[in-house]
């Protein structure tokens, strides 16, 4: 069996056996990388120098008889929006071409205090925006289920790495469905956290009030011991919340028995192909075999939802990319003659063209005249949509419906078509402008044999519920078939 | 909805040539059209989330960095400083 294949969980078993090392495991990994990477293109930067240097540190603190986290050793594959220090963070952005942090973010510096093991940083939609990773100013990632389509986005190389077997787990980042989808699209397990439960510290910003980091797993397990390692109250970001959290990876119980998970219709209409919807409500019937009980409920519309979200993300997207001005950091034209220019210049060959639409649209959004209509409507819809959501969880524990309408699309399919770009998102966005935390797994495949995603929304702080639920399915099921991604 | 591109990338300090602002009108407008949707709802009244309120920090510097760090990234340093284009008149 080649190490690679395994997940974080069984390696970090063996690895206390000392059956195997995380040198062992490293090298595994780094050899998958060199197979697959001309192929599936998950990676902007590789970091085995210093992964196979931490890998024999870990080794060693073991041999010594040292007491080490679950995760020590284990390769960890980082979304190229998370600064680690003295690696390039791009942001799959010309801007950041050259940006090298001084700093840690917290879910680094957590992460090494669990001794993992960074295999290097990954691609994505360009500053995190877009649904397919097609965005990213240097390659585009492949789908390892069929190298003609799209990983999903934005943290499309986080998803392609883990199911190819380029990385054992990895963290990605989530303002709209970033991990969800792409999650969805490679046969993965993608977690999005309750807002202000993970430190955004050290994550470039697209919208504060929406990003979340959160883990990619090939089990739910190795999904609950990524999320235990990186979560918590942290002082550089006021916005995360103090409050007991759990090891979730001991609390997976795998009971459904009495759970009453909520069904809204309109997530499964309009838009939504008929195979994600059979399977999905597979996933809903299976859970009601194990003795759950299926209740409707009633859900926001989802075109209010895009709307809400488009103006919201991109408003703030506009303010945080203010900052991109070739002064501090990051690319600065050749061409100028004045300041004016120069911050002209600078960003005008310094980022993408959707990267470009986002920009205006939010300064439409928030220039004079417009704010009423757009920016403040748009965050009384959000206030009505946490209504809504409350109301729902006094019926249901969880809410079930599909991650994405529809699986993996082609290279250049929506590419022309912003609109039916962003129409991706309409079952994922609803969680961030909620604040609320939601789970996707593997459910099945399609005709032409791509994965299918079912997404559980939880109430806020409700991880435990949500993993432990996706976890039932992973059990009745007989685990999460990767098997034509991994070999 | 009219939207006036040039005023809009003045704002954002963006630049585009006359075949971009056409391009970009017209994928504008598209995008306009979808976030119009918009339910009408009375729009007042607090919008704070009293659940969560924000812990601060004190004002203590605790992350030390060095200079010479921090001004690795810029694109033009002199002396320690960054340098940018002259702001002001002759």
């Amino acid at each position: 069996m080649e190490l690679y294949r395994l997940t974080a969980a069984e390696l970090s078993r063996m690895m206390q056996k000392k059956e195997v090392s995380s040198v062992e495991v490293t090298r595994s990994v780094f050899d998958r990388i060199a197979k697959k990477e001309p192929e599936i293109e998950a990676y902007i930067t590789l970091n085995e120098e210093n992964a196979l240097k931490k890998a024999a540190e870990v080794d060693e603190k073991r041999a010594k008889g040292e007491s080490l986290s679950s995760l020590a050793g284990i390769p960890v594959g980082i979304k190229d929006n998370i600064c680690v220090k003295g690696l390039p963070t791009t942001c799959a952005s010309k801007m950041l071409a050259n940006f090298v942090p001084p700093y840690n973010a917290t879910v680094i510096e957590k992460l090494n205090a669990s001794d993992c093991v960074y295999t290097g940083k990954l691609n994505m939609d360009e500053f995190a925006m877009g649904s397919s990773t097609e965005t990213s100013f240097f390659k585009k990632t492949k789908n390892p289920f069929d190298t003609s389509r799209v990983p999903g986005g934005s943290s499309g190389g986080s998803a392609a790495a883990v199911a190819s077997g380029e990385a054992i787990v990895a963290l990605g980042s989530d303002t709209g469905g970033s991990i969800r989808q792409p999650a969805s699209f490679c046969g993965v397990v993608g977690l999005k956290p309750t807002y202000g439960s993970v430190s955004r510290f050290g994550l470039v910003a697209f919208a504060s009030s929406l990003d979340q980091i959160g883990p990619f797993g090939r089990s739910v397990e190795d999904v609950a011991m990524l999320y235990s390692a990186i979560c918590g109250k942290d002082s550089y970001d006021t916005t995360t919340v103090r409050r007991e959290y759990p090891r979730f990876e001991e609390k997976l119980t795998g009971q459904v028995s009495g759970l009453k998970i909520g069904i809204p219709d309109v997530y499964f209409g309009q838009g939504v192909s008929n195979e994600v919807r059979e399977k999905v409500m597979e996933a809903a019937h299976r859970y009601e075999q194990m003795g759950a009980t299926l209740v409707p409920v009633t859900l926001p519309n989802t075109d209010y939802a895009l709307a809400a979200y488009y103006i919201i993300a991109c408003a703030e997207a506009s303010s945080n990319l203010a900052r991109f001005d070739g002064v501090k950091y990051g690319y600065r034209t050749s061409n100028y003659s004045n300041l004016e220019e120069m911050y002209e210049n600078t960003r005008s060959e310094g980022f993408g063209d959707e990267v470009k639409r986002r920009i205006m649209l939010g300064t439409y959004v928030l220039s004079s005249g417009y704010y009423d209509a757009y920016y403040k409507k748009a965050k009384f819809t959000q206030k009505l949509m946490q209504g809504m959501f409350h109301e729902a969880f006094q019926k249901a524990d969880v809410i079930l419906c599909p991650t994405a309408p529809d699986t993996a699309f082609t290279f250049g399919a929506n590419s022309d078509d912003q609109v039916k770009m962003y129409m991706n998102d309409i079952l994922t966005v609803t969680v961030n402008i909620t604040g609320l935390p939601a789970i996707s797994f593997p459910c099945g495949f399609d005709g032409k044999g791509l994965p299918i995603g079912c997404q559980l929304i939880g109430d806020k702080f409700s991880e435990q519920q949500l993993l432990s639920t996706a976890f039932a399915y992973e059990k009745a099921a007989g685990g999460f078939d990767l098997s034509r991604t991994l070999d | 909805m009219e939207m006036d591109i040039k005023r809009l990338a003045k704002l954002a300090k963006l630049k585009f040539t006359p075949e971009e602002e056409e391009k970009y009108a017209a994928q504008m407008a598209n995008i306009v059209a979808m976030v119009e949707k918009l339910p009408d709802l009375d729009a007042s009244g607090p919008l704070i989330d009293p659940d969560n309120p924000m812990e601060f920090r004190h004002d203590e510097v605790e992350k030390k960095y060095s200079r010479d760090e921090l001004l690795a990234n810029a694109p033009e340093v002199q002396a320690g400083c960054v340098v940018v284009p002259k702001t002001v008149a002759e």
